[in-house]
């Protein structure tokens, strides 16, 4: 009946289209300061792309509500596990109703050991470009963005996953980037929970 | 990277201007459509209705959905995509396309109400006019048919691990009680509903499933569940959830008959949340005094032997037809294939050639299968042809397929089988009498057709000598048994049933070798010690029959008549006193057991006469 929506195609455009509506100026203004409102879960301002150690820094955002993200808790933690010694990991809350209690039990449900950032103002959310939970985005030490999208094609829509990922974007641009190489992994949009309209 | 992406928006904004072109112009039908006249659509007024209705009854805290929606914050926090999943009609779950028959719970939106969700989104989801605020939905909380008469909770939870694909698994839930009870309504509770994606129950009054587990009380593995049983008796209900069914209670004359002793078995299909998860369901019983006096049945119509189905087959048809030869009142369907299914499809042409879409199912899945009631029981003439026709994709582009990359699928049990089944739970007009022939005739006519189109079908041909044994027709009846035996040379229920038939026509001899096989492949078998005790007492060796009696005691020490029997086959071998004991415990547990009573007094006055001390 209306335009968009029969065809995957034009679905992915409409995705898109509401990134555009973000101040592309974001995208580098914010490349110098601290990213505004990013807490850990004692409150503590931190900054993710702020630091010596040189590494990798990978992003993944979750929430504690999305049945989808929350299957890829496994796969996740399993990425992160393999690469820690070379990159840094952070779990992304940006969902603002969540709780720190409930984000702290989250974790705890999933096995999860990776460090947890709140990110209330969307801030790391524009600068990583997502629009879903579960969705990754790899920079290099020095904060440009390499990869953002899905971790895998395990989900091809809601309710239609595979039996098992036949791709894995996520590992292959982590891959990539610890090893110095150049990120030619293709940025798939991810099929997760959609995030809030407005932070 | 970010001038591709620059380049994409700007194409998407192009395709945005046309978009709204065009659904500018459907805009003005909907306004005469959904009676929007002031143009906002608001929560309160538009949006607030069709939510409670279709997504509160499974989005609200402690129900299947992930998140609540019960109220305006609850839902404009997603509108978005909320939108989307209605556009694409993934949520609210509900495969079937409306058509001429009107089903029970239909959670289908018209596009009216889609159209709704989308303009409330695309306009920042307002609030509106608290006045046009429906009342709140409210729930039963707990059981939702309130206290059941018995509840039966698993005996072990099932630990699911947080990775991997679909799980499938069963748990048994044996019953205790006292005396025959009519079983209404069967509420299942499925434990974590989140990750339970639907569930089955099925009675299993042989106990047929037990061996199937590795102690008593751990459950097993297994997508398709069968219970095979050695007498003709089908239980033709369908006890099923799924996310947001409400139970259904069998209309009065329509219980199912519960006897001491039965199981329930239930089966669950699970999805790893991504944690760990303790699965531990509940169901509850219904009773009510009244007796069956209806009894619907299932027919089956089923072609898995035509399921070969090549890697990259995007449209594999599968087919199967069966003709009533009696009238009937159709209540109820249950389509069901596994993850290659794509198109189902059920038709019925009625003897006047006019044509009947019993259900067609455009986007098959797996996850959101049902079984579908009609709103009203569909008559359907003596004569009338029904068609399953199926429609397979193995390449691919189907997700769900199981393969990566494709691989010729054959039909089966597993979860990577794929099957073609219809089941149709209808009820045979006319008098009680008939009614009873009706079922017969029909039960035969599926198990002969299906063993035409595969003699190697095991369980039809069972089933088939079960109904011909039961019909009076013994010679034949054998016939079918045999089959069955050397389809499965080794299986118990088959050889007991084959020995059974033999014993009942008069030769015993012949009975013994099928018996003892039964006893052999399951020791645990009941049906198949106390047959041979039988055939070992006709045959005059009363001191091996009284062996079996007592294994077939020690397994069901509350059984009356093998308790008799294992007391006259001790006063043949001439131990009159363990006689005694054992009809004295027949007539205890069954005082109208006449022959334990008349062998009792015999015993009596035989030990009175100082024949035995």
């Amino acid at each position: 009946m209306f335009c968009c929506g029969t065809r995957g195609n034009l679905v992915r455009f409409v995705v898109w289209a509401i990134l555009a509506a973000f101040p592309l100026g974001l995208l580098h203004a914010q490349a110098g300061a601290a990213p505004k409102g990013v807490v850990n879960l004692s409150g503590q301002a931190v900054d993710p792309f702020h630091q010596t150690s040189g590494k990798v820094i990978v992003l993944v955002f979750v929430r504690t509500d999305c049945p989808i993200s929350n299957r890829y808790a496994p796969t996740i933690q399993e990425i992160s596990g393999k690469y820690k010694d070379r990159a840094e990991f952070y779990l992304i809350y940006p969902v603002k109703s969540e709780t720190t209690e409930q984000i702290k039990q989250h974790l705890k449900e999933y096995a999860y050991s990776l460090t947890a950032l709140r990110d209330p103002d969307y801030a790391l959310v524009k600068r990583a470009q997502t629009l879903v939970t579960p969705e990754a985005a790899v920079f290099s030490a020095d904060g440009k963005l390499l990869y953002h999208g899905r971790i895998n094609d395990w989900y091809a829509e809601f309710g239609k996953a595979r039996r098992a990922p036949t791709t894995r974007e996520l590992a292959d641009a982590v891959a990539a980037a610890v090893a110095a190489k150049p990120v030619t992994t293709p940025s798939e949009p991810a099929v997760g929970c959609f995030l809030p309209d407005k932070p | 990277m970010k001038g591709k992406y620059a380049a994409i928006a700007t194409l998407a904004a192009s395709s945005l201007v046309m978009a709204c072109v065009s659904s500018q112009g459907q805009t003005s039908s909907l306004k005469t459509s959904t009676g929007i006249t002031g143009g906002e659509v608001t929560f309160n007024r538009d949006i607030a209705p069709v939510v409670f209705k279709y997504c509160s009854p499974c989005h609200r805290p402690g129900e299947a959905a992930p998140f609540p929606l019960l109220n305006y914050e609850d839902t404009a926090k997603f509108a978005r995509q909320i939108a989307y999943m209605a556009e694409k009609r993934i949520m609210p779950p509900w495969l079937p396309v409306p058509g001429e028959l009107k089903l029970q719970g239909e959670m289908r939106l018209t596009d009216a109400q889609i159209a709704l969700f989308k303009r409330w989104a695309e306009t920042g989801a307002p609030r509106g006019n608290p006045a046009d605020l429906p009342p709140a939905p409210v729930f039963v909380q707990g059981w939702q048919l309130g206290k059941p008469d018995l509840v039966l909770r698993a005996r072990k939870p099932y630990l699911l691990a947080p990775t991997g694909s679909d799980n499938y698994w069963n748990f048994i839930f044996p019953t205790q009680l006292a005396g025959t009870h009519w079983v209404k309504a069967v509420e299942i509770r499925p434990g974590e509903k989140r990750v339970v994606h639907h569930a089955n129950v099925l009675v299993d009054r042989m106990h047929s499933s037990r061996h199937q587990e590795k102690h008593p009380g751990d459950g097993f593995a297994g997508m398709e569940l069968r219970i095979e049983s050695e007498t003709f008796d089908p239980d033709s209900h369908l006890f099923f959830w799924k996310p947001g069914s409400i139970p259904h209670e069998e209309p009065p004359g329509m219980a199912l008959r519960l006897d001491p002793g039965d199981d329930f078995v239930l089966n669950t299909h699970l999805q790893p949340s991504g944690k760990s998860e303790e699965i531990e369901p509940s169901i509850g019983l219904y009773f009510t005094k009244q007796p069956a006096t209806k009894f619907p049945m299932l027919l089956e119509l089923q072609n898995d032997k035509a399921l070969d189905i090549p890697p990259g087959a995007s449209d594999f048809v599968v087919t199967d037809e069966f003709t009533l030869t009696t009238d009937v009142d159709l209540l109820a369907i249950y389509p069901h294939a596994h993850y290659l299914g794509k198109e189902l499809r059920a038709t019925a042409t009625k003897p006047d050639g006019t044509m009947l879409t019993l259900i067609l199912i455009p986007r098959w899945d797996l996850n959101w299968q049902a079984v579908f009631y009609y709103q009203q029981p569909v008559p359907l003439p003596k004569g009338t042809v029904v068609v399953m026709r199926y429609v397979y994709d193995n390449s691919e582009a189907n997700i769900a397929n199981p393969f990566h990359p494709p691989q010729r699928v054959l039909g089966g049990n597993k979860t990577t089988d794929e099957m073609a089944h219809l089941w149709l739970q209808v009820l045979p007009r006319g008098t009680e009498e008939e009614h009873e022939m009706a079922r017969r005739s029909l039960q035969e006519a599926v198990a002969r057709h299906d063993i035409a189109r595969d003699p190697g079908d095991f369980a039809q041909q069972y089933n088939l000598g079960a109904i011909l044994q039961a019909s009076g027709n013994a010679v034949e009846a054998l016939e079918h048994y045999r089959a069955a035996v050397r389809l499965r040379p080794q299986d118990p229920v088959a050889n007991n049933a084959l020995g059974g038939a033999l014993l009942a026509l008069g030769d015993a001899n012949a009975a013994l070798g099928p018996l003892r096989i039964a006893v052999k492949s399951q020791p645990d078998y009941f049906p198949a010690h106390y047959n041979l005790g039988n055939a070992l007492a006709s045959l005059g060796q009363f001191h091996e029959a009284a062996e079996e009696f007592q294994k077939a005691v020690r397994l069901r020490p509350d059984d009356s008549m093998a308790q008799a029997n294992l007391g006259g086959a001790l006063a043949e071998s001439g131990d009159l006193l363990a006689a005694q004991r054992h009809l004295e415990m027949a007539v205890q547990l069954d005082p109208k057991n006449n022959v334990a009573q008349e062998n009792l007094a015999e015993v009596k006055r035989l030990r009175a006469n100082g024949r035995n001390p």
